[in-house]
């Protein structure tokens, strides 16, 4: 997706998932990592990973506490791997047919 | 052909009742592209030269723009191509994935395998840095063109 590319292509929301990836944390501590970004900022940056759907935010009490969710890329291979069955089945059909028709290209002269 | 580690792959092999040559037709003409892969084709079949596609999807949802480069032309035995999509819903920008067909004869025609590769998929099972080595790559490809430009 878009939103994805888009999301991983700042360098301070890819250290974000970073700290995330294997354990989860508050916005809080996750700001206090940056020395050179504001707490409105990464919250910013948090709202675009979550949009993007690589994060997860869960409300404890009144802290939001965020993880990486590197399902957020899943759904790619099931696609594809639907995609190529049905196009091969095409591609066996249609080669065959090809194979059988009268004088059909064989490849150049 | 630099190998990343860890990423993930899609490996198809099918039987097909017709010679490679055949097949092979089939992965470098325009006129065959569009009777089995795509709506529309704009290919220059040799190392470099482009591998353009338009996809729609089956609810007629589209158009959706591959945007490729032959990397092995080899009738009638192999050929290799980057795919991506461009600015698509689809995480995989132009030059970030490799789909390699290799062809076979056999008795019964043609043995195919394709094999799509350095698909951005996140690993499973813990394998996080893995997951954001990913991501870097995708960043790179996103942020920086296409690596595959020229």
């Amino acid at each position: 997706m878009q939103a994805i590319i888009e999301a991983i292509a700042e360098p301070r929301r890819r250290e974000i998932l970073r700290l995330v990836r294997a354990t989860e944390l508050p916005a809080g501590a996750i700001a206090a990592h940056f020395d050179d970004v504001t707490r409105p900022a990464v919250s910013q940056h948090l709202r675009t990973l979550r949009e993007a759907g690589l994060v997860a935010e869960r409300r404890d009490g009144t802290r939001r506490l965020y993880r990486a969710r590197p399902e957020g890329l899943a759904g790619l291979r099931e696609f594809l791997d639907g995609f190529w069955d049905e196009r091969l089945d095409a591609l066996r059909r249609e080669a065959e047919i090809e194979e059988r028709r009268p004088g059909g290209r064989g490849g150049g002269n | 052909m630099a190998e990343a580690v860890g990423t993930e792959q899609i490996v198809k092999e099918i039987q097909i009742g017709a010679s490679p040559e055949t097949v092979f037709g089939f992965f470098t003409e325009p006129d065959k592209l569009v009777r089995w892969l795509c709506s529309e084709a704009t290919v220059d079949p040799r190392p470099g030269g482009v591998c353009r596609q338009t996809h729609y999807a089956d609810d007629g949802a589209g158009p959706y723009l591959m945007r490729g480069e032959y990397v092995e032309v080899v009738p009638p035995s192999r050929v290799v191509f980057t795919w991506g999509w461009e600015g698509s819903d689809m995480n995989t920008p132009p030059g970030s994935t490799t789909v390699e067909v290799t062809l076979e004869q056999d008795d019964a025609g043609t043995r195919l395998t394709l094999v799509h590769r350095d698909l951005p998929e996140p690993a499973r099972d813990g394998h996080d840095s893995g997951w954001v080595h990913k991501l870097e790559r995708l960043a790179v490809a996103a942020t920086g063109g296409d690596p595959e430009a020229r």
